[in-house]
Parts: C-alpha cells; structure tokens; sequence
C-alpha cells in the first residue's frame, strides 16, 4: 500500500482513477483491488515479523541453555510467533489480499457484493492487529501461553492475555465479515455465462474456504470470549475446581482451529490449481473433482478436531472416530494432488518463478500431508505429540504449502496489477535457496520429534545438540532465500520491465482486461463463453 | 457413620448395595399416600403437592448431613424468585417412621426462624409418616436408606416433583445454587406459568449429571443460532441466484 505515493506504476488503472488522493484515498477506498493492497502490504509485513521471531526462535535453541533471551522471552517468542504468523498471516493471507485482488475480476464482477463492508473487515482486521500488538507492550507483557491459550494457565498467567484475546476476537470478525461478502458476490455477482462450472479453481476454493470462515469463526470468538470472562470475572468454566471442564475449552477452541487450517489451506490449494495449468499449457485434469474436494476437505476438515486431543483423556471411541476421520481427509487432499501431476503430464511446462513455488508447494504439501496421517493416527501420535515432529509438519503444511503459493501467487499475480515484473534468474536463485534452507530446518525438526525433543521448551538435551544446530543454520538458509525472492520481487514491481498483455498465458477473466486493472475492472459487463482452462477458446496460443 | 454420598448413576442399586439412588426420571410418586403434618393431622401428599414440589427426604434427629441439607435450602430459598406456596412448596419428609410431629415442628421452628420467618407459613411442610408409607415413597423415588443403630444411613438427595407427583429432577448434595432449584422448579411446572420463557430457559440450559448441576448450554445456542443464521443465508443465496445484469451493458461513469 505504501507504493502508491511514492513510485510511478505504469500509468493508469486503479492506481490513478480515483477522486480522492494520498492516504485517503486508500484507508477509506472501497475497490476490491484497493482494499486487496491494502491487506497484501498488512500480511506481508506480519509475515516479516512473523519470520523475524521464527529466526530468533531457532538462534535460542542454537545450543542447550540460555544462548540470547530468557526462558520467560523465549514463551513470549513462540507465542508471538504463533499469533502473528496465524492470526495475522496466514489466515487472512491469500483469501484477503490476493481473493480480494483477484477474486471479483475472476467471475466478471466489477467488485465484491459489498464494497462497503469490504473496506470495514479491512479496518476490523487493521484495528484488532493493533490491539494484538499493543497487547504485547502492555499490561504484564506479551503472552506466554503459545498461540492454542490453552486454559488454565491462560486463565493464570499474568501476562496480557485478554487484551490479546480481544484482537483476535476482533480479527475473527474480519473474517467473517470477509467470508460472508465473498459468498453472496460468488452467488450474485459471477458474470453472464459464469456458470459453477466455469468458475476458476481459485473462486472454488475461496467459496469453501468463505464458508468455513462462515461457519468456524464464530466459535473461536465466543472460547475467547470466556477466556476473558474466565480470567476477568472467574467464572469457572474450565476450572475444575468451580465445576469447570479444561477439555471443553480445548473441544471448542479446536472446533474452529482445525478448519481454520483448511482456511489457511484451501486458497493456497486454488492458487496451485490457477498456477499449473497455465503454466502446463495444457487445461487442468479433473476440473470437477478439484471444485468438488474443495468442498469436501471443508466439510471433512470441519469434524477432525479430536485429533488435537488424543493425549488430552478423551474416550478411546472418541480417539477412534476423531482417527478415522481425519484419515478421511487425506481423500480429497490427495485428489487435488494426483490431478496437479496429472495435469503436468505431457504439458509444456515453463518453469518461470510461479511455476517453481507450485511445483515446491506439491512436494512440501505431499510432506507435510503424509507426516499428518501419522499424527492423525492415534497410536502413532501417542509418541510424536507435542514434539518438533509437529512443529515440522505444520510448517511443512503452512509455510511449504500455504507460504510458498503465497510467494507464488505474488509472483503470478502481482505484475498484472503494478504493470511491471520482477527478474526471472534472481528469483529462480532465490526459490532454490529458500528450498535447500526449508527443508534442512523442518525435516531436521522432523527428526528432532521422532527422537523426543518436546516443542515450546526453552532447553533441551545434550543429545538434541547437533541435529539443533542445523536446524538453525537450516533457518539462515532459508531466511536468505526469502530475501533474495522479495528483494527481487519488491525491486521488480516497483521499477522492472513493463509487463502488459497476457505474457503467462492465462484464460480466466483477469488476463483479458488492461494491466494495471481500471477502477472497475471491466469496460462493458463480459460474456464469458469458455472455462478458465480452455486455452483455445480464450485464443491464448 | 450417618450418610453416604455415593454416586447416584454408579447403578449398583439394584444390584445389592443397600444405600444410594436409582434415578427414577420420569417416574410418579403415589399421590394417596398419608403423611402426618407437624400438627399431627393427617394430610394426603395429593393435597400437599398442588404444584412443582422439592421433596426432601430427612430425619429430625440426624445430627449430622440432613441438618446441613434442610440448612442449605434455607438458604437458597429466600433467593429464589418464585412465589413459594403458590409457584412451589417445599416438603421434608422424615424416612424415620419412629419420629412424632412435635420433632417435625421444633425442625420446622428451626428453619422457619433461620429465613427470619419470610417464608409463607404453608410453603415448607415437615412431615412423619408410617412405615408402609415411607417404604412406598422411598421405593418410587428410588431412594435407599438403611438403619443403623439409632441413626441412618442415606443418600443426600431432593427431589423436585411435578403437580401429578412425576419425578422431574434430583438434586444432589448441601449446597444449592439459585439458578439449579429455579430451573428444576421451571422444569416441573411442565409449561404451566411463563410456557415459552421457561421453555427457552429449558432448552438453553441443560442438567449436567456429572456436576449434577444445571448448566447454560452454550454449545447447543451458539450453534443453533449460526446454523439457522447461515441456513437461511444459503437459502437465500440459491434462492435468488445470480443478480440480473443485462450482458455487454457499459460500465457506469
């Protein structure tokens, strides 16, 4: 967002074509585009922050003992972490900043259904990260609860839970808010001949992805909510003692928070979807069970829950349904999988640098996605919960899944709407580095879990040393590659060559109108009279 | 040794052990049993119980848990905001057949003078009866209660009865809260007074029989609410499909 006053995009589109100017004409601006900056600038300065603290994270546990903060900093640290990385990242991530860019354009829409409301869940989302933040400067400091507030010591702990709590209250509004605009603008705003069939893979995912925002985020709100009351008022709802049940504050904070990884997911997924085709030359393999598994994951993602809990004394019949259940997931994950290879077979594949981060987010999905069933099967699980075997898989899942199609669909879509592009060999250079560097620090984490070393403890044993050590140089590794990737993209954007036209080939609706976009998109309403992967009948050659 | 307080859903009741509770939800106390007032007259439990009725099952001269018991409901009592007497009557009933009306009035005096006598002379009766009568009532409530020496032991439970003598609900230990006798009081009235409140109230708050204790279903409302506000939502969106726009029309200046 910081771009607009201060550089010269090629001129015209929705950079210039407005009647307000400065700031102003931001903060208070309704066009989806504008608004899918705004937030694109928001996330990905959480996500600096976020990979800030992850490298300081991983500096501590450099060596066993106290190496540069104190265990009370080191809470902190991974607490912060997590929240920022979450709840300020990777949640809003790609269905607020690229949905909102690239979404409206994509079914011939020339905004979302409600502008208006847009524009709140940006500032909802801008003020509860304020709040967020000011909880880690205030009161008795940032929390030391890790990112789950798990009760009781979140009820206990004197640092500034409540305050943090409320943000993300405040943030789940936003997105609800997000979700529920996304859902009517897919229902009423698609073009004429927009049919479901024709939607791109990336609206499917955003609708799914709209309706477990819909449907989970309410939850999480009101267990924050007692959290608050639990920690302001006592009124003993997960306190023993006063006829309150710990467990049922992890039920219900995991009734949203397993489908909020499929919030996270799901876009990341739509993003591949839209990435391989095009750059595959070659329309996509099972168009339908790709929208359909969308939905599935959505639907089955939602009942898995249980499967955060298996050590926490659940009944075994519990334990056994949650099991199976998540075991059923992995159908449709799989599904979405088999079709990206698919596609690429006998494609002409271009590996430019989208292509690259698509082509890394199926092998570290596929990684991350395996390591899940071993977690989700409870035997197994017994032995690696609450290990480094977990913090590897979710950053295999989150950032080698979710933050790598965040990097691509920048890389995809961000030229399309500053009119200029980023470098091809820094950032095939970069993507390899930060590839080395990933999988030196998650899949020696991996190994650290297997061998026993708990997560979110500040010290460990002698024997954990070496493998730590990696880890670590494995975090340098990879925080290199990324800034190579940014530096590259952000210099690019900002002053590379001129990109105009359809220069990847694509046949959804935003590579048929000018570059950048106009403040409404579309000069006359389309007709769309061919699929998203027809490449043909949108005359690309 | 003068009580238990076993588990009431361990369901070892029937099968031998002599003292605890088998809930018997649902179930009717008989109506025509006769019961001596603390006066001595005869009453029939039909012209006692004309409403939602807490029965509790005591003895006089237990020196020990029923005392903490009928103390316990002295003290929830005045808090309650039903009209007692007309929106409920409070019965305690000795299980002991040897105990007169002269015990159950000095029990009375007791515990009348404990609310500061703000409490309606009818609204908690003390009662004795005769053996036969005892056993029948006991029996259908599934209470289990054994002699021991001069003193019993017994579980620590109440009753809440509807108008018609069904058992709605059982209310467990010393302590009441407010909220716990109101709801089972509301639970008994069988939408007499205030149907669709005390209907309300009844599916939002639920009995929780390990805490043995009402509790704000929170779950069941929060999720009724999203599912019919996101239902209708979709409903609504299908509904009314995709929004007329005339094809080709030119983009708005």
């Amino acid at each position: 967002m910081t771009s607009a006053e201060n550089t010269a995009p090629v001129p015209g589109g929705f950079w210039l074509d407005t009647g307000k100017t400065g700031i102003r004409s931001w903060i208070f601006s309704t066009d989806h585009k504008r608004i899918g900056m705004m937030y694109f600038g928001c996330v990905f300065g959480f996500f600096l922050v976020g990979a800030l603290l992850g490298v300081l994270l991983r500096l501590e546990l450099i060596a066993p003992g106290p190496t540069i903060v104190t265990a009370k900093t080191y809470n902190a640290l991974f607490t912060v972490h997590g929240v920022v990385m979450i709840f300020l990242f990777i949640i809003p991530g790609i269905p607020a900043s690229f949905g909102n860019l690239v979404m409206p354009i994509q079914i011939g829409a020339r905004d979302v259904a409600f502008p208006r409301l847009n524009l709140f869940s940006w500032w909802l989302y801008a003020i509860g990260a304020l709040v967020v933040l000011a909880a880690l400067f205030t009161g008795g400091g940032a929390p030391d609860t890790g990112w789950t507030f798990y009760v009781p010591f979140s009820a206990r702990t004197g640092t500034n839970v409540s305050l943090a709590v409320l943000g993300v209250f405040i943030l789940g509004f936003s997105s609800i808010l997000t979700g529920i605009n996304f859902v009517t603008t897919i229902h009423r705003l698609r073009a004429e001949g927009m049919t479901w069939t024709r939607l791109p893979l990336f609206v499917w995912s955003l609708y799914a992805t709209a309706w477990v925002q819909i449907l989970a985020t309410p939850i999480i709100a009101i267990t924050l909510l007692l959290v608050v009351a639990e920690r302001v008022l006592g009124v003993g709802l997960f306190d023993p003692g006063r006829g309150g049940d710990p467990l049922m504050y992890q039920h219900l904070f995991w009734i949203y928070s397993h489908p909020a990884v499929y919030i996270m997911i799901l876009p990341a997924m739509g993003v591949i979807s839209e990435i391989i085709p095009v750059f595959s030359r070659k329309p996509i393999f099972g168009y339908k069970m790709i929208a359909v598994s969308s939905i599935g994951i959505a639907a089955a993602g939602s009942v898995v829950w249980g499967h955060h809990m298996f050590t926490s004394g659940m009944s075994d019949t519990a334990v056994l349904v949650f099991s199976f259940l998540t075991f059923l997931v992995a159908i449709p994950s799989a599904i979405k999988v088999f079709n990206w290879v698919s596609t690429l077979y006998k494609g002409s594949i271009s590996l430019e640098a989208p292509m690259l981060f698509a082509l890394s987010f199926i092998l570290l999905f596929s990684i991350g996605g395996l390591s899940g069933l071993i977690l989700g099967a409870a035997a197994t699980d017994i032995h690696v919960h609450d290990t480094h075997f977990v913090v590897g898989h979710f950053h295999y899942v989150m950032f080698g899944g979710t933050g790598f199609a965040f990097i691509g669909a920048a890389h995809y879509w961000l030229p399309k709407f500053f009119g200029r592009r980023y470098d091809e060999t820094p950032a095939l250079i970069g993507w390899i580095v930060m590839f080395i560097g990933f999988n030196i620090i998650y899949f020696t984490m991996q190994l650290l879990g297997m061998r026993g070393m708990p997560r979110r403890y500040y010290d460990y044993l002698p024997e954990f040393a070496q493998l730590n050590l990696v880890a670590t140089i494995g975090s340098w590794i990879l925080v290199l590659g990324m800034l190579i990737v940014i530096v590259n993209l952000w210099r690019g954007l900002l002053k590379g060559k001129p990109f105009t036209g359809n220069p990847w080939g694509g046949a959804t609706l935003e590579w048929s109108i000018p570059t950048p976009p106009p403040t409404e998109n579309f000069e006359e309403d389309p007709v769309v009279t061919h699929g998203p992967y027809d490449f043909k009948g949108a005359g690309v050659p | 040794m003068a009580h238990v307080e076993q588990h009431p859903l361990a369901g070892e009741g029937e099968s031998g052990v002599q003292v605890g509770v088998d809930e018997r939800l649902g179930g009717k106390i008989p109506l025509n049993l006769v019961f001596r007032d603390e006066s001595g007259k005869e009453r029939r439990l039909a012209d006692l119980i004309t409403g939602p009725t807490i029965i509790v099952p005591v003895y006089y001269s237990c020196t020990n848990v029923c005392n903490y018991l009928q103390e316990g409901l002295a003290r929830v009592l005045p808090e309650i905001k039903l009209e007692p007497g007309k929106d409920y009557r409070v019965l305690s009933v000795s299980f002991d057949e040897k105990e007169t009306p002269g015990q159950a009035a000095r029990s009375r005096s007791m515990y009348y003078s404990a609310m500061k006598d703000n409490f309606p002379p009818q609204g908690w009766r003390f009662l004795t009866g005769d053996a036969a009568g005892i056993k029948q009532l006991t029996e259908a409530a599934g209470y289990r209660f054994k002699r021991q020496g001069r003193d019993f032991m017994h579980p620590v439970v109440s009753l809440v009865v509807t108008k018609d003598g069904m058992i709605a609900r059982y209310l467990y230990g010393t302590q009441f809260l407010a909220k716990d006798v109101t709801l089972a009081l509301i639970e008994a009235r069988q939408g007499k007074v205030g149907t669709t409140i005390s209907k309300v109230v009844g599916y939002c708050f639920s009995f929780d029989p390990k805490s043995k204790s009402y509790v704000f279903n929170l779950l069941r409302v929060s999720a009724t609410v999203i599912i019919l506000c996101t239902g209708s939502f979709l409903a609504y969106l299908l509904a009314t499909g995709r929004k007329g726009k005339k094809p080709g029309s030119p983009r708005p200046s």
